[in-house]
């Protein structure tokens, strides 16, 4: 608690710096205190099997996230980004990288354009988490899809993207197609493979860990390259469609001594997000894939799964109302004894903000959860649960530049 | 030609061939403008705070302008030889005074018009005393139009 109040009186000593200055270097940071009312099981973050971030033993005033994004422009067409995080619950590092990249964008020459980012990222999934930080702009805890991308992947690695710029022709929208390599993605598919789809704002960071038991993320086991392709394309400046095919290639017979498996993992995702006009924005997404562990002997663990929401938002003057329906599934084909860790869920969640001016705003978001997940019948609990959860937050947003 | 809220505005511009024209930048952000359209190529980054030379527009032609900042940007100068131009105003009008007598060639051009361009252009006579207009209908109409979103501090996630 006394955390947040000196960094909030840091950030609030930093805002005033904003005006006037060159932009060589800028930060951006947030501070977003809850209160927050949860009913239902423990969650996944303190040892249950409740898939919101909160539960009835952690409500009440709650950091939600506290962030600062320094980006240095070290040239014209290069630079430096990095998101510094603090989330205030069981992670190991109380403060931490959740990503860290340099960007590379030579000015466009002609049609087609290249871009290149190095280092740890996000990779271009979400379609709700568009704000600085990936921070959803629709609502405080993004969808099951969502959700997961934040909690076990980063793109420590390299990505290209060739971008064909429509506007020289004619047309007001573009294309591009992007490839990446990155290795440190083994685990990815563990946590899923575990406790199932959460709905969570609280993804994770580089050398942190997440929820209890504490699990950790970016390491490699096998020295295999995983990869995505994917494409984008954006039409008149109100749809955008995104598609991308997912693989770690990790070896799932590969593990660490010290304990960490490779997963091997691959998805196929796909998202549309409409803007007709000034005040509505639809959003549909969905994620498809599997994930193994172990040897092909017939102890493998395998795992299919599959999410998909679909969002409606509404935005007025300095309000914004967004309503999501989120179902996710995950089914266990092989491996390990006991009850199927398979999980059958759905969520619906309503959220609105208010800005209030430039730095501040809030939000309130409901949200209820109904999942089945037979592994619920080792802690004696009925197999099919249901979650609430409301929150009432007020988020401070400051900028700085020098 | 200023930048506000993530958007060019006005979002077209029409000047006059050898015009110099300033890029001041009004936004909460720093931008990077360029063109590679065959009437001018310029590379123009507008980080805030920085005073930046004009550019100036010397040949004739549409002049597609972009930030590599933020791809949603597009912008439109339109260079011309014509010696009496101008924007129509929201009614679609646009007034030209104390022109002398004499035949001229109207040609009109917006990035929405879906008409071939062929059928916008006409040989009209002035004969030097009132007013005298011309009237052109689209048979087309106007592309559908996006209608500029102003954008929050969005990165590209």
């Amino acid at each position: 608690m006394r955390l947040w109040l000196a960094l909030l009186m840091a950030l609030a000593a930093f805002a005033p710096l904003g005006a006037g200055a060159q932009d060589r270097l800028t930060l951006d940071g947030d501070l977003d205190v809850r209160w927050v009312h949860a009913t239902g099981e423990p969650s996944f973050m303190n040892g249950g099997m409740g898939i919101l971030r909160f539960d009835p033993a952690h409500e009440g005033l709650e950091l939600g996230r506290a962030f600062l994004a320094p980006t240095w422009r070290i040239g014209d067409i290069v630079s430096l980004h990095a998101v510094l995080d603090t989330y205030g619950d069981h992670n190991r590092n109380p403060v931490d990288l959740s990503e860290l990249y340099l960007s590379v964008r030579p000015f466009p020459t002609g049609p087609v354009s290249f871009r290149a980012r190095v280092g740890a990222f996000y990779m271009p999934v979400s379609l709700e988490n568009r704000g600085i930080g990936w921070t959803d702009v629709y609502s405080i805890t993004p969808s099951a899809v969502n959700s997961w991308i934040g909690e076990e992947f980063r793109t420590i690695g390299a990505e290209m993207e060739a971008r064909w710029l429509g506007a020289s022709s004619g047309y007001l929208g573009d294309f591009a197609l992007i490839g990446a390599a990155y290795g440190w993605n083994d685990p990815a598919g563990a946590l899923l493979a575990e406790r199932g789809f959460t709905l969570s704002d609280r993804p994770s960071t580089l050398f942190g860990y997440l929820g209890s038991p504490p699990i950790g993320f970016y390491h490699e086991i096998d020295r295999r390259p995983g990869y995505y392709g994917g494409l984008t394309w954006r039409h008149h400046d109100r749809l955008e469609i995104r598609a991308l095919r997912y693989d770690n290639r990790a070896d799932p017979t590969a593990s660490t001594q010290s304990g960490f498996y490779a997963w091997r993992t691959r998805f196929s995702s796909f998202g549309a997000r409409l803007e007709p006009d000034a005040h509505w924005t639809f959003i549909a997404q969905s994620l498809d894939g599997d994930t193994a562990v172990g040897g092909d002997d017939g102890a493998q663990f395998y795992m299919r799964f599959r999410a998909a929401f679909a969002l409606a938002s509404y935005e007025w003057g300095r309000q914004r109302l967004t309503g999501r329906y989120d179902e996710f599934h995950t089914h266990q084909l092989s491996g390990f004894f006991g009850p199927p860790r398979s999980q059958d869920g759905h969520a619906w969640t309503i959220a609105w903000t208010y800005d209030l001016g430039e730095h501040w705003q809030f939000l309130s978001e409901w949200l209820r959860a109904v999942s089945n997940f037979p592994p619920r019948l080792a802690l004696d609990e009925p197999l099919m649960q249901t979650q609430t959860q409301l929150q009432l937050g007020a988020r401070y947003h400051f900028k700085a530049g020098w | 030609m200023d930048q506000r809220n993530r958007l060019f505005v006005p979002r077209l511009l029409v000047v006059a061939v050898g015009s110099s024209v300033q890029f001041p930048n009004n936004d909460s952000v720093s931008h990077q403008v360029y063109s590679f359209s065959p009437a001018k190529h310029f590379q123009l980054p507008l980080y805030k705070g920085e005073i930046h030379p004009p550019v100036v527009f010397d040949q004739p032609g549409l002049v597609v302008l972009g930030c590599n900042i933020h791809d949603s940007m597009v912008g439109y100068i339109y260079v011309t030889p014509a010696p009496y131009f101008g924007s129509t105003d929201a009614h679609g009008a646009l007034i030209l005074k104390d022109l002398p007598k004499g035949d001229y060639q109207i040609v009109i051009w917006s990035p929405y018009i879906a008409d071939a361009p062929a059928t916008l252009t006409r040989l009209v006579r002035v004969e030097g005393t009132g007013s005298q207009a011309e009237r052109f209908q689209l048979k087309l109409g106007l592309r559908d139009e996006p209608e500029p979103k102003p954008r929050r501090e969005n990165w590209d996630y």
